[in-house]
């Protein structure tokens, strides 16, 4: 079989890398024995590659670093005020069984404390500074999410670790981000936020209206998922209809093939 | 002790254990700086734009969603290299520029390898397939997701970039 140099040529980067089929290689290597020019091209390519492995790493200076670690501080120092409540255990280490300890001392210690009125006054106005505080949290998360930027609206959606038992109010405006919005990822931040409340009904309906309305697959995906984990039997409908639709990525319909028995 | 994949980390650190992505900057920052160098030939610039990509990886680790980490950091890398020139020189495009910061420095070429000067004379999109193919080692998938092709079409286009990088590499030698 005759074939072009400019053929041969163009498949050695890819023959040295390793890249090539064994079909593909027999024919290089075929080529190679009779032809000289194709055995110079050959060597070219392998002393680039050499040169490109001989290249000296240039290093940063300690001040990138300085400055990184710096900033991480700085930023580690505002995030004091979101508190994250899915935070993976990262198993017991000395340190936390000490911290786990002292809150325990603390407890202890209040609650003794607590026996006297005074502290029970305290007590009462902590709870009230606690609740106002909530109040506030749940002010910003809402305005943020109202944001005209993205980026806001999704900082607001996350908002949503700071509470333990989000109100109605909360729910809905998520809902509505998951629903309406028109940026993607805004809305995948939606579907992950309410995924941890996925056991009330309001949700769950949520999701399946939302699951018949999105068109984006990442966003279908999220969805699916989660309707998946809680098994909710209403969802099977819409997902048949998905798997029905000619449009829909081959990928969603993978993952609702895998996810139907499940539910059912 | 298995060590934590980037992308384990990097979902640690969007759950808000920030001190995680030290550990992600001391594994990439010095292949985010190199592959800034040899695209733009600044050290200073690359510096300050690595700096910039931690800082935008922390800022927007919420945004991340379990991709593939290099991928991701290579995007902002490029994005953040983009948008400086853009901001600076308004009027010319990236290929000018890149171009530019090499030949003013030509006279004092000790500083450059024969590599970089060969690559510097490649088109923008083919200089920067070939440094993070063959320097920073990114498989054809990453690629393709840091450039929006297809890993078929990025095979392809290393592939030809390398051609014309021999043909400039050797004529220079």
């Amino acid at each position: 079989m005759k074939v072009s140099h400019e053929k041969i040529d163009s498949l050695l980067p890819l023959y040295l890398a390793g890249e090539l089929d064994l079909i593909e290689i027999e024919m290089v290597e075929k080529h190679l024995e009779d032809c000289k020019e194709c055995r110079d091209a050959l060597d070219s390519f392998k002393s680039l590659t050499e040169t490109f492995q001989q290249e000296e790493v240039q290093v940063p200076s300690q001040n990138l670093r300085l400055k990184f670690l710096e900033a991480l501080e700085e930023e580690k120092k505002n995030q004091g005020r979101v508190i994250s409540m899915n935070k993976k255990p990262s198993g017991l280490t000395l340190i936390s069984l000490a911290k786990i300890a002292a809150g325990f001392a603390i407890l202890v210690g209040t609650f003794m404390m607590g026996k006297g009125y005074e502290s029970k006054q305290a007590e009462l106005e902590y709870a009230l500074l606690e609740n106002e505080v909530l109040k506030s949290k749940e002010m910003a998360m809402l305005s943020l999410m109202d944001n005209q930027s993205a980026s806001k609206r999704i900082q607001g959606v996350n908002f949503i670790e700071a509470f333990r038992e989000p109100d109605v109010e909360i729910l809905n405006a998520l809902t509505e981000r998951m629903l309406f919005d028109e940026n993607t990822n805004v809305r995948i931040a939606a579907v992950e936020a309410l995924s941890n409340f996925s056991v009330s009904e309001r949700v769950k309906s949520a999701f399946i209206t939302a699951l018949e309305k999105e068109k984006n697959p990442s966003v279908q995906i999220a969805i699916i998922k989660n309707l998946v984990r809680v098994q909710e039997k209403k969802a099977t409908e819409p997902m048949k209809k998905l798997l029905e639709l000619e449009e829909t990525q081959p990928f969603i319909k993978e993952e609702i093939k895998k996810g139907l028995p499940q539910i059912m | 002790m298995k060590e934590l994949t980037n992308e384990e980390l990097m979902t640690s650190v969007s759950n808000g254990q920030l001190d995680t992505l030290k550990i992600l900057f001391e594994r990439h920052h010095v292949h985010v700086f190199n592959f800034l160098y040899k695209m733009c030939g600044d050290k200073m610039l690359s510096e300050d734009l690595t700096q910039e990509v931690f800082y935008k990886i922390m800022k927007y680790r919420n945004s991340y969603h379990h991709g593939n980490f290099v991928s991701w950091m290579f995007t902002i890398a490029r994005n953040s290299l983009k948008t400086h020139f853009k901001r600076n020189k308004p009027h010319d495009d990236i290929e000018n520029v890149s171009f530019n910061l090499i030949a003013e420095n030509e006279d004092n070429s000790e500083e450059y390898s024969q590599l970089q000067l060969a690559l510097a004379k490649l088109n923008t999109s083919d200089r920067e397939l070939l440094v993070l193919n063959r320097f920073q080692e990114l498989k054809y998938n990453e690629l393709a997701e840091i450039t929006g092709s297809t890993p078929g079409a990025v095979k392809t286009k290393v592939s030809r970039a390398l051609k014309k990088l021999r043909t400039i590499y050797f004529k220079e030698l």
